[in-house]
């Protein structure tokens, strides 16, 4: 796993998936539904992705589209994709769908993927060059963690662009040590 | 759900501020460790369940395989996000080495964040770097910014005394005093914030 | 000189710019450049940073001589500053490599062919980091896990393979400029053959071409000096 360490990949992996079991496990918990310890053949549940894509692989359960891919949402994205609250639906939207595809074999989710990616990629960079920050925030919140960091690079490369036009103190305090204490008195 | 403690914990961390240190959590970490064990228990014993039963435990596919996969699958996935866990904070306390570590005390309110393990291995790491620095005979640790000019003007924002002694002069560093330095030598002390560069 | 003083020929351009492309200051730059923008690590440029801390050095002797002999100030200053640029360079080139060791430590020690990119002293630097970190996790981590889970590399006992192990991401793209004219290349890094010949998905790359290129296809491209980073 080339990513093990990488903490968005550990986070996109906990988002949560419905499956079916096509096989029953003993002295387990993970079915509120069963009044034992155990879950049955066929039975329904949402379980985390690092979970299901393993049973997956083992032909333990089959797991279907998430709601966050669903129709309404394509419905909203085919309508005005920049303003989609995608963020709601997952921060990670786009790496979750993407470890989904091939786990439902819907191609149609791919679809959904690429053109939200690509109508919003454009409408975020234009607003990161463009608008004022007070514009922003109401729009900031529907970005996904993705996005977020695309805006974010956006704005500190024309922040940085700026300083180096205007010219400025270039050393300054480690960020790491935080925020400047008050001066002792 | 199976990994929701080990969850969160990756979640506290991805919610601090990028490149700070949030004091290590270490009753949740435990908690997490805990529940490694707990799965590794019932696996064990859903194992042995199934030796008792007469049945080859590597490839019979009973439901108590199943129940014993789910138990080691949890496992591993708790033993990733503590590993994060520690690895990301590790990353951090890395480049705390490289900023500040090489010659100076890290300030308090970052030690009080470390763990015992952590402080060791910001000491231990600090010792690296500076051994590296000492056989090539040259600090990588200066010049973190494109040079432009051989000298700046800087303010002293903490009394420093006089006891410090540059490369090409030594003076009384009083704060708010005003100096000419070279910027090889003031760089570790803006970067520590005890000086500010000043700008004409 | 046939076209008068101050006017070159083009010939004399190029020799020019072909002379001031090979100073050591410029492959320096290239080096330093290449090393931050691919995601792996790169060959040590072993005789190149040799060659840059001498003559670092004997500028240093030069500044400092003409400070004690009150030479004019100015140009004092002016070898100050070309003295820093280069030292910016060559420690920023060790600085980007040892944080790469860093971050790709236990990748790098699973092969000997990328071990061998590396420095004696960041060879040094990368076992000590392997063993600081190892012990840190261990102390930590590791020890306290049931035994069959205590593995750094594997994620438990049943793993074929090291799996925990942080890869660099070689399918990044990068931007890549043109240094020497290359045969004819595909997108997806396929060698040319016979059979390829009624492809017409390849291009070819003249010295000053811009390209964004997918980084795994083409880091022989970058290796044999063809292409360099921006």
């Amino acid at each position: 796993m080339a990513n093990y360490y990488n903490i968005d990949d550990i986070l996109t992996e906990e988002e949560f998936v419905p499956v079916v079991f096509h096989k029953s496990a003993n002295g387990v918990i993970i079915d509120p539904s069963s009044e034992t310890n155990s879950v049955e053949q066929g039975a329904k549940v949402e379980l985390p992705l690092w979970l299901a894509q393993e049973l997956y692989l083992r032909q333990a359960v089959s797991i279907s589209v998430p709601a966050c891919f669903n129709q309404k949402t394509r419905l909203e994205i085919q309508a005005d994709a920049a303003c989609v609250d995608l963020k709601s639906r997952s921060p990670f939207f786009y790496e979750f769908g993407c470890k989904i595809v091939p786990l439902v074999g819907d191609k149609t989710v791919e679809v959904l993927l690429l053109s939200a990616f690509k109508i919003r990629y454009k409408e975020i960079l234009t607003k990161a060059y463009t608008a004022a920050y007070t514009a922003t925030s109401q729009f900031l919140t529907l970005l996904t963690k993705e996005e977020t960091n695309l805006y974010e690079a956006a704005q500190s490369s024309m922040a940085a662009f700026k300083k180096w036009r205007m010219g400025g103190p270039r050393l300054q305090r480690a960020s790491v040590l935080g925020r400047k204490r008050k001066p002792i008195e | 759900m199976h990994g929701r403690k080990a969850y969160e914990l990756v979640k506290e961390f991805a919610s601090g501020e990028k490149g700070h240190l949030k004091i290590f959590n270490n009753e949740l970490f435990e908690r997490v460790i805990e529940e490694c064990n707990e799965h590794h228990n019932a696996l064990q014993s859903l194992i042995r369940k199934m030796q008792e039963e007469g049945l080859e435990v590597l490839t019979a596919r009973t439901a108590d395989h199943y129940g014993a996969l789910i138990h080691h699958l949890s496992l591993i996935r708790n033993k990733r996000c503590l590993m994060a866990y520690v690895y990301n904070r590790a990353d951090i306390i890395r480049d705390l080495a490289w900023k500040v570590g090489l010659l100076h005390e890290l300030p308090r309110e970052i030690q009080e964040k470390f763990s015992d393990s952590e402080e060791q291995y910001f000491k231990d790491h600090s010792k690296s770097l500076k051994s590296y620095m000492s056989q090539l005979s040259l600090n990588v640790n200066v010049d973190m910014v494109p040079p432009k000019d051989p000298y700046i003007k800087v303010r002293v924002l903490e009394d420093l005394g006089s006891g410090i002694i540059l490369s090409d002069k030594s003076a009384n560093f009083a704060r708010h005093s005003m100096h000419f330095l070279k910027r090889t030598d003031a760089e570790q002390y803006i970067a520590r914030g005890l000086m500010e560069e000043l700008t004409s | 000189m046939a076209s008068g003083a101050g006017e070159w020929s083009t010939a004399q351009m190029d020799d020019y710019e072909t002379l001031i492309s090979t100073t050591d200051v410029e492959l320096l730059k290239r080096a330093w450049r290449n090393e931050k923008a691919a995601p792996e690590i790169l060959p040590f440029e072993e005789a190149l940073v040799k060659r840059a801390k001498e003559q670092i050095q004997l500028m240093e002797e030069t500044v400092d001589e003409f400070a004690e002999s009150g030479h004019d100030p100015l140009i004092a200053s002016l070898y100050q500053m070309d003295l820093d640029r280069a030292q910016f360079l060559l420690r920023s080139y060790l600085r980007v490599r040892l944080q790469k060791i860093e971050k790709f430590m236990f990748y790098i020690w699973k092969s000997d062919a990328y071990r061998h990119r590396l420095s004696t002293e960041e060879e040094k630097f990368g076992e000590r980091c392997i063993r600081d970190i190892g012990k840190h996790l261990e102390e930590t981590v590791l020890s306290k896990l049931p035994d069959n889970y205590q593995s750094l590399l594997k994620q438990s006992i049943i793993s074929e393979e090291d799996d925990m192990v942080p890869e660099p991401q070689l399918d990044t793209f990068v931007v890549a400029k043109c240094q020497r004219a290359t045969r004819p290349l595909f997108l997806d890094g396929s060698r040319q053959s016979a059979g390829f010949d009624n492809r017409d998905d390849h291009f070819q790359m003249v010295p000053g071409d811009l390209c964004i290129l997918r980084y795994r296809p083409f880091q022989e491209e970058l290796m044999s000096g063809n292409i360099s980073l921006v």
